[in-house]
């Protein structure tokens, strides 16, 4: 019973959290009001241009034309909702937000025209969740290796240089890697495109099936791979040919498969996630070695070494199991923290997601956009920190005798 | 992260000094400090105070490389000359007469200097200063260049309007501008082009057909037809209509102005400005900006803005955690209730909003940067250190003889922490860096200052494609904060080897 108390008492105060982080962000994204008061006076100059050119109103006499700009001032002001006190509105706002009525934008538009946020947002919330879930489980995938790899060498000048190397290039973010890749990859050696979802024009439609086959060719070796690691002998044969496949199957996208939307799509997310997951790497591969060399020393390894238990089996079954709850701690929240951080990396590469929305919506005062999307963020943010309270509560009996 | 035996803030930092990634770290940091100290002395404050008052770096030429970078070429590339106005040394020779002739005066200045050119490429722009005070009449300008191999081209003539109180003080303001290289369409050095036509033509190096097909607008705004410096200073034969091919004649040039005057005080000063295609140590940008100050200019604020930041954010979090995992109970839950909180609100979006409201200055944006980072995660590192020192003996003493419970936080748990928070701060201090890369890249930084990451957003709004040819603009500030970010993050590692027994080398 405790494990359900300790979660509901979690999940009510995320709830306030959340709430008291929607409020906090209408106040900031509105400026205290300030945001009002800007749009006002965009509106009373534009209102005095278009009046200065309307030859009619020109011929009134002063008083009506007074009469007539104020009527009309008054109207548009009510029209956009910006009589009302911002105090009032400011818990209008969260509410609507909190019910996911993200309402509609003032100045951006979706591709097809539509103003309404949730559309603007849909439209680019795969393109940043696809783009930065693969880097960031690339880099992890290739962090947590290249960390137990260091551990079980631990000293050598393999490991020196790789924590080194880890060290370094983790504290730099990606958008400058990206500046660097651009530069070498996108214009020196003109490998790959330097930025944009799609080349222009973009190339003809294709079916769907077609975006997953590079993923579905890496799937099946990195299967063959945990095939030949971790069987017996006897299936390791299996595991070979699964390799294989993989590798053929991406020969085969790169160079066979018809230059089509998705592949062209895929060649241009390739820079920024190369990017991303080199700034992110590192910071796996070092974690994973230092809390692998913490849990190498404990009892449990010494007493399952002793058991005469094969080095890469007490690795992965004793080893990387205790180190498990802290990397998908990270793991979690690196993937949340990536959704909202990449607004100057997709700046950087031009790429239409939501980190690039957010800073058109904020250049332009969208206040509805900006409000919106933190309401994703952090309703993302919100959900990924209680699923860890909840895994931790069921997968680490430490933790949940230490939570109580 | 594992207690080890207690060790001192000294002892760590002269242990984490013996190892190579420290003694690596503290030779970058060094270099970086002496940098920050000597950067007022190479470039002073109001060099970079004028940053965004373009007369300071008009004699600069723009968007070239760095001057070592001719290496690469194998050229001796020209740089800058500057012919400055009479009254200066290595000005104008000024030659005044005035005479009377039917009753009408008239007085002639004729102002002329040579310069040496010696280089192996063509000047990257001409341009040509001049202001004129006269009477009731503007007088008649003709300016002239006169090459090595003794031909003199008629530049331009004119009749200038605007008048100068006084000729020797060159004013920018009243100071007219001819640009030989893009002039405009009402602009009078726009002849310099039709009369290098009928100079080109009267030597039969082209003819009108050809020159037709070469400037099909007749600046040749819309193709890349040479420039006029190409033309001017180019040997005298058909190569020369081609940049690629065109060879420098080298050797003395003359460039003068004769002005005909008709009053007796008219008078006249010009100055001349011969740009290179190379410039300083680090070249310049689309604003004709000196990198170099830029580039040594951000040492020093990055460098004090990462350490003030993470100072203080990394010791209001440490003090947080301490106190959160000292006392405990309500304390404790708030401290990490906000913690919670401040996981879940987006920062960096928040930030950007109030880069745009308020336009802060760098004292601002380092106020808001760390009112958003006042707990953290080290609050969390410092609250579970704090609540495995809480045990130790040494605690129990102190409360034995009967110590206050603020005592025992700061004279006894705060100095087995202090040196985790070091550690902690080497390792703060790229991300404020970055953070503040990130704003100005975004053009939300400290409006007057040049900072690294300034420079890579003004490249990269320059466009894209400026990134393969402008490589410099983008190299160096980039470079410059890796390199500093690297020597940080080499020295928290240090620190972490030190304090962690287990990462210890044998």
């Amino acid at each position: 019973m405790g494990v359900v108390r300790h979660l509901a008492k979690r999940a009510i105060f995320l709830v306030i959290t959340f709430i008291i982080a929607i409020y906090a962000t209408v106040i900031i994204a509105n400026g205290g009001g300030k945001v009002d008061q800007i749009l006002k006076a965009q509106i009373y100059t534009d209102l005095k241009q278009q009046f200065a050119r309307n030859p009619a109103y020109q011929r009134l006499p002063p008083s009506v034309q007074a009469q007539k700009f104020n009527e009309s001032y008054n109207a548009t002001i009510e029209a956009q909702g910006l009589n009302e006190p911002f105090f009032q509105k400011s818990f209008r706002y969260t509410f609507n937000a909190l019910r996911l009525n993200l309402g509609r934008a003032t100045q951006l538009h979706a591709s097809d025209g539509s103003m309404i946020v949730s559309d603007i947002i849909n439209e680019r919330l795969a393109r940043s969740l696809v783009l930065f879930t693969v880097a960031n489980v690339i880099a992890a995938i290739v962090g947590i290796w290249l960390g137990l790899w260091m551990a079980r060498k631990a000293l050598s000048p393999f490991d020196r240089g790789m924590t080194v190397l880890s060290v370094t290039t983790f504290v730099v973010p990606p958008w400058v890697y990206g500046i660097v890749f651009i530069l070498v990859f996108g214009y020196e050696w003109k490998l790959l495109p330097a930025g944009g979802l799609t080349s222009l024009p973009p190339p003809a439609p294709a079916p769907l099936y077609q975006a997953f086959s590079p993923l579905i060719a890496i799937g099946l070796a990195a299967a063959g791979y945990v095939v030949i690691a971790r069987l017996r002998t006897q299936y390791r044969l299996i595991g070979y040919a699964l390799v294989l496949a993989g590798v053929a199957g991406i020969l085969v996208w790169a160079f066979v498969l018809p230059f089509d939307y998705f592949k062209d799509m895929e060649w241009h997310m390739i820079l920024p996630a190369a990017a991303v997951a080199f700034s992110v790497f590192g910071s796996w591969s070092y974690t994973t070695r230092n809390l692998v060399l913490q849990v190498m020393d404990e009892d449990f390894v010494f007493a399952a070494r002793a058991k005469g238990l094969k080095e890469r089996d007490v690795l992965s079954r004793y080893v990387l199991r205790a180190a498990s709850p802290p990397i998908v701690t990270s793991l979690a929240l690196t993937l949340a923290a990536a959704w909202t951080g990449a607004i100057i990396t997709e700046t950087v590469f031009n790429y239409p997601g939501l980190g690039l929305l957010f800073f058109e919506a904020i250049s332009v005062f969208d206040a509805p956009v900006v409000i919106g999307l933190t309401t994703i963020y952090a309703l993302l943010l919100v959900i990924t920190v209680f699923l860890l309270d909840v895994t931790y509560s069921l997968l680490d009996p430490r933790i949940r005798a230490l939570r109580r | 992260m594992a207690m080890s035996t207690p060790i001192g803030i000294r002892a760590a930092f002269l242990e984490a000094l013996k190892t190579k990634s420290g003694l690596a770290a503290a030779s970058m940091l060094g270099f970086l400090l002496l940098l920050a100290v000597l950067v007022p002395i190479i470039a002073p404050y109001d060099v970079v105070n004028s940053w965004n008052n373009p007369t300071v770096w008009a004699d600069n030429p723009k968007l070239v490389p760095p001057e070592w970078s001719e290496r690469f070429v194998g050229k001796h590339l020209p740089r800058t000359i500057i012919i400055p106005p009479d009254g200066e040394p290595g000005g104008f020779k000024r030659a005044r007469v005035s005479y009377t002739s039917e009753g009408q005066i008239y007085t002639i200045v004729v102002l002329q200097q040579t310069f040496d050119f010696q280089y192996d490429a063509f000047p990257s722009e001409i341009k040509l200063y001049f202001a004129t005070s006269f009477g009731n009449k503007s007088p008649l300008v003709h300016a002239y260049l006169e090459r090595p191999d003794g031909q003199q081209i008629l530049l331009f003539d004119d009749t200038p309007s605007l008048r100068v109180p006084d000729v020797n003080k060159f004013v920018p303001s009243d100071v007219i501008t001819y640009s030989l290289s893009f002039p405009t369409f009402k602009d009078p050095s726009y002849e310099v082009f039709a009369n290098i036509k009928s100079w080109l033509i009267s030597k039969n190096v082209t003819n009108d057909t050809e020159w037709q097909s070469l400037y099909p607008s007749p600046t040749g705004f819309y193709s890349n037809p040479p420039r006029a410096q190409v033309l001017l200073l180019a040997d005298l034969n058909h190569s020369m209509l081609d940049p690629t091919t065109a060879q420098v004649l080298k050797g003395t040039y003359t460039i003068r102005f004769v002005v005909n005057g008709f009053s007796s005080i008219d008078d006249a000063n010009a100055r001349a400005v011969i740009y290179g295609t190379v410039f300083g140590l680090v070249g310049t940008d689309d604003q004709r900006h000196d990198l170099t100050v830029a580039l040594l200019w951000g040492a020093p604020v990055a460098l004090a803005f990462g350490l003030v930041g993470a100072l203080a954010s990394v010791l209001i979090q440490t003090l947080l955690g301490a106190i959160s995992g000292w006392y405990g109970g309500v304390i404790d839950e708030f401290v990490q209730r906000t913690a919670d909180f401040y996981l879940i609100i987006p920062t960096l979006p928040i930030l950007i909003l109030i880069g745009i409201l308020y336009r802060p200055s760098l004292y601002g944006i380092l106020f808001v940067l760390v009112v958003f980072g006042i707990v953290g995660a080290t609050t969390k590192v410092t609250r579970s250190i704090v609540l495995q020192v809480k045990e130790e003996q040494f605690i129990e003493a102190a409360r034995s003889y009967g110590a206050s419970r603020g005592r025992i936080l700061f004279r006894y748990i705060l100095p087995r922490v202090m040196p985790y928070t070091f550690a902690l701060i080497a390792l703060t201090v790229p991300a404020f860096i970055f953070l503040e890369a990130s704003l100005s890249f975004l053009g939300l930084g400290d409006p007057n200052l040049p900072t690294w990451g300034r420079l890579l957003g003004n490249a990269y709004s320059a466009g894209p494609a400026i990134f393969y040819t402008f490589w410099w603009w983008v190299f160096f500030p980039a470079a410059g904060i890796i390199f500093t970010t690297v020597a940080f993050a080499l020295m928290g590692y240090a620190f972490d080897k030190v304090l962690n027994p287990r990462l210890r080398e044998q």
